[in-house]
């Protein structure tokens, strides 16, 4: 499986965050979408008509939309991440899948156009992202209520990976997270998960980790 | 009546080894929370770099700066600068720190050296906190003496924030169901939005 990726790119670190909890090895082709603009290539429009990322290739299947591809990557190697137990289950699955792209469109458009000069009514944007936020903070509040964190099974399913790096970067567009304490406790459930990865602005949770122990002799060195 | 204790948070939203961001007039605050389960409220702003210290993490019963590991005991005395393990950090290194109280699972802060205690709602217990697109003191007013919603006993507190927002910090009386409590959330969303129009009307 070939994943066109972009480390900035939340949608494309989606997939990797879930092949990396999956164990699922992935060969990752680096896109240049900034400066360079690959996606509008010729050559990659070739692949993805939309000059969109991620695309993610396994032999002649080309998926080009993000949700799929999780949902793909969970069909191939670890059933119960579909969340496919029962109908009631698969379909809030389905649903954050879609609402998680109001959270692209909004929260997302809001960070490209704060970090790399995209152009887009910021304000507009910042009100539909706080919007979305809003929702779903009530939903996690909800789950909360009833002793769970995730957000559609009693365990991590694709849905909180589609809906968890956009909302974790909000702020990079400009929506502060200050106020919403469910999706930070989501979000630290998240970030606690085995095979969690990292992406620039999201970290991993440093207190799990153990305490880093003397410096190696050649930086002491260095340093006295 | 009013009270120097203002509430930040709630005691069930800042789990044991969290750190958290939260906000007085004038101060940007980390509100945390050590392994062994006290609470403590300081400037965020870490002494060395500047970084916001709500970005750190808690090991044991200290607060390290997510930038460069700085990290600070619960008298807010930096006691470890990783990058010179050999040095005992100077006392002056400190981070200047806020009175707290958690009562009736409330988050309160005040400036240190106050008198008086925050007031205990006996009988209630944190519910949901939120974010309202609105001044406080019209909130304020405007929820006054608001004591039920959607069939529930509850205590709503205003939380101003800087520039034009406030937090809603709803308490619930104890002993409600799920389904009541399904409701009261519902209830609370529709008052955020009735208060969000009408102060843009």
């Amino acid at each position: 499986m070939i994943l066109y990726d972009y480390v900035l790119s939340p949608s494309c670190y989606k997939v990797r965050l879930l092949a990396s909890l999956l164990v699922a090895g992935i060969d990752l082709r680096p896109v240049d979408f900034h400066p360079g603009a690959e996606h509008h290539s010729p050559e990659f429009r070739a692949l993805n008509p939309a000059g969109t990322i991620p695309v993610l290739k396994d032999a002649e299947l080309v998926l080009t939309e993000s949700g799929a591809i999780l949902t793909y990557l969970a069909a191939v190697n670890a059933h119960e991440w579909l969340g496919h137990d029962d109908p009631e289950m698969q379909a809030r699955v389905a649903n954050w899948l879609a609402f998680s792209q109001r959270l692209t469109a909004s929260a997302g458009a809001a960070r490209l156009h704060d970090m790399l000069g995209f152009s887009g009514d910021i304000d507009a944007l910042r009100v539909q992202a706080t919007d979305a936020l809003r929702e779903l903070e009530a939903a996690i509040h909800a789950r909360r209520r009833r002793g769970g964190i995730f957000l559609a099974a009693d365990r991590p399913t694709i849905a909180d990976i589609a809906c968890f790096p956009y909302a974790a970067l909000a702020p990079d567009g400009g929506v502060s997270l200050d106020s919403y304490p469910s999706i930070r406790l989501w979000m630290r459930a998240i970030r606690a998960l085995p095979g969690f990865i990292e992406m620039p602005g999201i970290h991993r949770l440093h207190e799990q980790m153990p305490e880093p122990g003397p410096m190696p002799d050649v930086v002491r060195k260095e340093s006295a | 009546m009013s009270s120097i204790w203002i509430p930040v948070a709630l005691s069930q939203d800042i789990l044991s080894g969290m750190a958290i961001p939260a906000h007085l007039p004038g101060h940007d605050l980390v509100v945390w929370r050590s392994a062994s389960g006290r609470i403590a409220a300081w400037h965020d702003r870490c002494p060395h770099r500047g970084m916001r210290l709500s970005h750190g993490f808690v090991r044991g019963d200290f607060l390290s700066c997510i930038y460069h590991g700085w990290r600070y005991g619960e008298n807010g005395h930096c006691s470890k600068i990783p990058a010179h393990p050999d040095l005992v950090p100077p006392a002056a290194i400190k981070v200047p720190r806020f009175d707290v109280r958690e009562k009736s699972s409330v988050v309160w802060v005040a400036p240190t050296g106050q008198a008086g205690e925050p007031v205990d709602y006996r009988g209630f217990t944190g519910f949901r906190s939120l974010s309202v697109n609105a001044p406080a003191d019209l909130i304020a007013r405007a929820v006054e003496g608001e004591e039920r919603l959607a069939g529930c006993s509850v205590v709503l507190l205003v939380q101003a924030l800087q520039g034009r927002g406030c937090n809603l910090h709803v308490l619930a009386a104890e002993g409600y169901d799920t389904a009541q409590l399904d409701g009261l959330s519902l209830a609370i969303e529709v008052l955020r939005r009735r208060l969000e129009q009408a102060v843009a009307t």
